[in-house]
Order: structure tokens, then C-alpha cells, then sequence
């Protein structure tokens, strides 16, 4: 019990409530009893501002005089030498309280991120023969069989080998309609099983696993700091050396130039102290971009850094990849024609020699026939398409650069299609669509009212394919017939034209572009390594409607920055003239260094929340921010 | 090689900016970073994990007797 009450008092709000009892007692003991009021102020500064003397002293031995806990001791212990003995506690016990605050809106907004982010289960439940175990995630080996229960956290990445189910993955993708699964299908971990009991093969380890996978990105992407954070600690830097030559001199000057007494002068000067603290600024603006950061996770979209938002929130200018990004990338054959040999053959020989590639188009090839044929040698021409040696015979499939290239006549009919020539003899034709995402119109045109002023894509695909995918989402200015190389030089042209440019891609056979462009939009989720190395923002939905909402977070997010910037300084100057000048008393000075600091911080935790949609919210709500 | 810790009990953002400075003034310690809302420090060096850590340490308990780094 002793110990309990002992440690309560040790606690801050402990230390807050006994020192705060004394100083009551203390201001309102009359004047006459002038030494009782002194022991009762000196007994209530040892409660709250012990260990900030200590804090002093340390301070002075490391030689760092411009150390928080130094300035605010000599505030205080000024305070009391002027005469001002209530005053001088305030300072300590109002620092006190603000710390407190302060410290509990970062432990909540720190909490309020961590909420978000757990998305990863540390236990999963191991099935042997009927017999289930719980075990720690971290020691599951791949192919292990788990089972997941409705209700929990899909634990590692899995194939569903028994059971069906609905699943929310809404925490990996921000997408909140339901997807069903049954046998055959893969899960990514962190997503949650809704109705079915499903039993599963892990396919990976916990630590390669998708659910941290996004948390390493999203812990570790606060490394790039943005030009605001850069900023603001240079800034800082200065700060307080600054305020506290300001308060010397004050202390100094006034009484000299006899504009106010000594014991005034001091008390000013000692105001100037209490405002030097650069914390609020300091923590103003990582903790919004922080909020930026988890704020955008929860929607699906993972910014890799606090400089990414300023580039995405200033962008006018993005370009576009076609197939799979515009497109759904889920291309079907439509047709096929063939010269001389059969259907069957042509089919089989084509696909046999795409069996290897995973471009969209060599995939919906290779999946036309169940069975392939061994490939003997292999060679793959990157936005031409591949020559392979089957059966001893050689198969090109391809455009019509890679038929020029080996100089096979052609004559093609316009939409994509995929040519074959055996043995160097044009054989026929394979017409494949590729339907444009229901969303890519309304996406570009959100883009468009948000202000882009250039939009353009950049397709590998024949003219005709892609002028009509543009015409169908609203981009006007197409490049086509590109292979990666020259989209690579093509985004550079535009880089050099407009200024900055942000690419957005599907991760796939476009690592180079997403790499130059001035921000890199992976679509499509974690699985590309090379999208998520080269990207700045991964978007883990196949959905381009998130494109937009980016632009939103980010521009949100920088605004809240900004005004984090601008309002603890504009706070601070102020407070600091009107104490110059006399008219601020201390408790306005307290208020200005922690009171700022927490309204910041609150101000910060804004970013979590959803941004305001033109689709979702009514106007009449949207119209009052 | 880059190492991350966890760090705990530092005040405030401006305490954090300031040991990463002592930090990095140690010798061989190429970067080092802390991140005061996430509390980690990331260091860059070409010394031991047990050097890092006792160097990272050593600076944190002389900067206050509350800041603790874990690995």
C-alpha cells in the first residue's frame, strides 16, 4: 500500500496533484504570513520540479546551456529572485502539466497509428491430423497446414487447401467489400476471415509474409525526411540560441537604457526562457507526415517517405503505363487466325514458347493450352516479344518489330495482336483484348479537377490499341508502340518538359521508369520486389481511384504541416513581443511553449482521419471544410 | 552495416534531435538517426553490432538516466 501511494506520488500526475495542492495553499495564505507562503511555494517547486533541476545540473555539466530543463530552472529561480515566488512555481508546475499532456497525446497518437498497423498476428494455429496448436507466427516453416478461424487475423501468406470463406482486406488494401476464397485460392496474411473456417499451406514466413512486409515499409519509410521536417530542424537549430540571446539582452538592455527596471527586465527576459523550447516545432511536423504515413497505410496506400507527400501534393504532370494499369492486365484472346498449319499446332507452339514470360500478354498466351512443350533455347526481346526453339523448330511470337527484326512479311489487321512466325514463315494471329478498369475514366478525370495539367500514357501497345484505351479513360496525348527503353527516355522528355512528373505503373517490365520519375506509383501490391524497391508509393488495391486520394492525403498532409509550422511560430512571436513589451505574463509564456506544442500534435492527428472525398461524402459536409 | 534499435524514455523531439547529434559525433559512426515518434535509432557503421550498441548506450545513459536503448 506504502508503495503504491509512493509511487503515485512519483508519477507525474502525482507530483501534479500534491504541488499543485501546495501552491494553493501557498497563494492563498495572506500577505502577512510572507515566510510560510515562501515554504509552502519552495515545498511545492521540489514536488514538480525536482527532477527538472537535476535535469539542469546534468545539463550544466555537459556544457549545454541551451538544454530545456537548464532554461526553464533559470526561469523559475529567476522568477523568485525578482520577487515573483508564484510565478516561479507556475512556471515549473504549468511545465509540468504541459509535459504531461503532451507526452499523453504522443503516447495516444503513437497508439492510434500502432491500432492501424496491427495487422499482423503473432500466433497462428497450427492443424495436425484434426489436432490444432498454437504457436508463435515467427516459428511457422513454409508449407506448414494452419487453420484460421472466422473472426481472425490471417497470420502468414496461404493457400486455402480446405474450407471457403469471405475475407475483409480491408487493412492491406483498403478496399471494404468483401472478397470470397475457397480451395486453390491464395490469401496475403493480415486480411480477416469473415464466415468459413478455413484450413491453409503457408507459403511463406512470418517476416516475408505481406502484413510485414507493409509494416517494415511503412516503420522505416519516416527515414526520408521531407523538405518540411529538414527544415524545421535546421530552424530549430537556431531557435533557441536565438530566444535566449533575446532574453539576455532584454535582461541586459532595458534596465540600461532605463526603458524598465531590473526586477521587470528579469521577468521578461525569464518569459523569453520559457518560449525557447522549440518542441512544438520541432514535433509539429514529423508527427503529421507520421500521421500522413499510417493514415494512408489504413486506405492501402504506402507512401515511402515524408519527402514523397510535398512531391505527390505539388504534381501536375503523371503519365500513365496502359496494360495493367489502365487496363486490367487480365488480357483474353479473342481470336486467332492461322496460315498454313493448324489451330491446334499454332496454339500449342505459341503457347509453349510463352510458357516462361510473365508480360500480361505472353501469360494470356501460355494459358491457352494446358500442356506445353519443352523449350531448347530461349530468347526473350524485351517490348518485341520472344523467339524460342521448340521441336527443334524456331517460334517468334511477337509484334511487328520483333517480325522485322527477323524479317518475316506480315500484314495486320489494328488491336493487339500477338504475331507467329514458325521457322521464319508467318503462321497467324493472335487478337487479344485487355478491358480498361471500370474506374480509370473517373480517376483522371478527379486527377484533371485536381489540377493536372498534363496527363499522357505510355504503352508498349500498337497505335490503335492504345489511342482507343485513351480515348476511353480521357487522355488525350498517347505514346505508343514504346519499348521500356524509350518509356524510360519518353518520361524523362516529359521530366525535362514539365518539370516533375509522377509515372504510374503496375510494377511490371517498368522498374526503370518508376525509378526517374520524380514519384513512382506501383499499382497492384507488395508481391513485385522490383515495384517495391523502385517505387515511392505502393498502392495495394488494383484501383485508380486511389491515385486521386494520394494527391488528397498528400496535399492534406503538407497543408497540416505547414500550418503546424506557421501557427507555432506566428504563436510564439507573438507571445514573445507582448512579453517585450510587458503585456504577456507568464502563463501565457507556458502556454506558448507546451500548449502549442499539444494543439499541434492534436492538429497532426487529423491526418489519420479519412480525407474528404468528392465521392463518398455528401456535399453538404464537404462543403463546410 | 545499418543497425536498428528501439529507444525509449526520451521527452520530446528536441531531445531526440540533440543525442542523435552526440551520436553521431562518436568515432565510427557513419549516420545516425532517431526517429522520436516511432522511438527508433538507426545507425550507420562499419563497427560491430556490440560496439554500436555499447557506443549508442553509453551516449544515451550520459545524455539521461531514463533513455534506454533495447535491442
Amino acid at each position: 500500500m506504502m508503495k503504491r501511494i509512493l509511487s503515485f506520488f512519483k508519477s507525474d500526475v502525482g507530483r501534479i496533484i500534491l504541488s499543485g495542492i501546495l501552491f494553493v495553499m501557498g497563494l492563498s495564505f495572506p500577505e502577512s504570513y510572507k515566510y510560510v507562503k515562501l515554504a509552502l511555494y519552495l515545498l511545492s517547486l521540489a514536488f514538480c520540479g525536482l527532477p527538472v533541476f537535476i535535469g539542469a545540473v546534468r545539463g550544466i555539466l555537459r556544457r549545454d546551456l541551451l538544454d530545456e530543463k537548464f532554461l526553464m530552472s533559470v526561469a523559475s529561480i529567476g522568477a523568485f529572485f525578482v520577487g515573483e515566488w508564484s510565478e516561479g512555481v507556475a512556471v515549473m508546475l504549468f511545465f509540468l502539466i504541459g509535459e504531461t499532456f503532451e507526452h499523453s497525446a504522443v503516447r495516444r497518437s503513437r497508439n492510434s497509428i500502432r491500432a492501424l498497423m496491427s495487422i499482423r498476428p503473432d500466433e497462428a494455429t497450427l492443424f495436425n491430423d484434426g489436432a490444432e496448436e498454437t504457436v508463435y507466427a515467427d516459428d511457422v516453416e513454409v508449407g506448414s497446414v494452419i487453420v484460421i478461424s472466422p473472426g481472425e487475423r490471417v497470420p502468414l501468406d496461404c493457400q486455402v487447401i480446405s474450407g471457403a470463406s469471405e475475407i475483409d482486406t480491408s487493412a492491406m488494401t483498403g478496399e471494404s467489400i468483401p472478397r470470397s476464397v475457397t480451395v486453390g485460392d491464395t490469401i496475403d496474411s493480415g486480411v480477416v476471415v469473415l464466415s468459413g473456417r478455413l484450413i491453409a499451406r503457408t507459403l511463406r514466413v512470418a517476416e516475408d509474409s505481406a502484413a510485414s512486409r507493409i509494416l517494415e515499409l511503412v516503420e522505416n519509410a519516416n527515414e526520408n525526411k521531407s523538405k518540411e521536417e529538414t527544415f524545421i530542424t535546421k530552424f530549430s537549430h537556431y531557435y533557441t540560441p536565438i530566444v535566449v540571446g533575446l532574453a539576455v539582452a532584454i535582461a541586459v538592455l532595458l534596465p540600461l537604457l532605463r526603458l524598465a527596471t531590473l526586477k521587470s527586465a528579469i521577468y521578461r527576459a525569464m518569459m523569453f526562457l520559457v518560449i525557447s523550447c522549440p518542441c512544438a516545432l520541432v514535433i509539429s511536423v514529423p508527427m503529421a507526415f507520421f500521421g500522413g504515413i499510417g493514415g494512408a497505410a489504413s486506405r492501402g496506400i504506402l507512401f515511402k517517405g515524408g519527402n514523397v507527400f510535398s512531391s505527390v501534393a505539388r504534381a501536375d504532370t503523371f503519365a500513365f503505363d496502359k496494360t495493367g494499369t489502365l487496363t486490367t492486365g487480365k488480357i483474353t484472346v479473342s481470336d486467332v487466325e492461322c496460315v498454313g498449319i493448324s489451330r491446334d499446332e499454332l496454339l500449342l507452339l505459341a503457347s509453349s514458347a510463352e510458357q516462361g514470360s510473365n508480360h500480361p500478354i505472353a501469360v494470356a498466351i501460355a494459358s491457352l493450352t494446358d500442356e506445353h512443350l519443352p523449350i531448347e533455347a530461349l530468347d526473350e526481346i524485351a517490348g518485341e516479344g520472344i523467339i524460342a526453339r521448340i521441336s527443334g523448330r524456331s517460334v517468334a511470337v511477337g509484334n511487328e518489330k520483333l517480325m522485322k527484326r527477323i524479317g518475316v512479311e506480315f500484314t495486320v489487321k489494328d488491336g493487339t495482336a500477338a504475331l507467329v512466325a514458325v521457322d521464319g514463315r508467318a503462321c497467324g494471329t493472335v487478337t487479344l483484348t485487355d478491358s480498361v478498369r471500370a474506374e480509370a475514366a473517373s480517376a483522371i478525370a478527379e486527377l484533371k479537377r485536381l489540377g493536372a495539367r498534363r496527363v499522357t500514357m505510355l504503352s508498349g501497345d500498337r497505335p490503335g490499341a492504345a489511342v482507343s484505351v485513351g480515348e476511353k479513360v480521357g487522355i488525350r496525348e498517347v505514346y505508343h508502340s514504346l519499348t521500356p527503353e524509350e518509356k524510360y527516355s519518353k518520361l524523362n522528355e516529359i521530366k525535362r518538359e514539365s518539370g516533375k512528373a509522377v509515372y504510374v505503373g503496375d510494377g511490371i517490365n517498368d522498374s526503370p521508369a518508376l525509378a526517374i520519375s520524380d514519384v513512382g506509383i506501383a499499382m497492384g501490391g507488395i508481391g513485385q520486389d522490383s515495384a517495391k524497391e523502385a517505387a515511392d508509393i505502393v498502392i495495394m488495391a488494383d484501383d485508380l481511384s486511389m491515385i486521386p486520394l494520394s494527391v488528397r492525403i498528400a496535399r492534406r498532409t503538407v497543408g497540416i504541416a505547414k500550418f503546424n509550422i506557421a501557427f507555432a511560430l506566428l504563436v510564439k512571436l507573438l507571445i514573445m513581443l507582448l512579453g517585450a513589451f510587458n503585456i504577456a505574463d507568464m502563463w501565457l509564456a507556458v502556454f506558448a511553449d507546451v500548449g502549442v506544442a499539444v494543439l499541434a500534435i492534436l492538429n497532426s492527428m487529423r491526418t489519420l482521419l479519412r480525407p474528404t472525398s468528392s465521392v463518398r461524402i455528401p456535399k453538404f459536409i464537404s462543403n463546410r471544410r | 552495416m545499418k543497425y536498428r534499435y528501439k529507444i525509449i524514455g526520451l521527452d520530446c523531439p528536441n531531445c531526440a534531435a540533440k543525442l542523435e547529434g552526440n551520436i553521431n559525433q562518436k568515432d565510427g559512426i557513419s549516420s545516425a538517426k532517431i526517429n522520436f515518434l516511432t522511438e527508433r535509432l538507426t545507425v550507420e557503421s562499419e563497427l560491430s553490432e556490440s560496439e554500436v550498441y555499447s557506443i549508442a548506450s553509453s551516449c544515451a545513459t550520459a545524455f539521461s538516466r531514463d533513455v534506454r536503448i533495447e535491442k
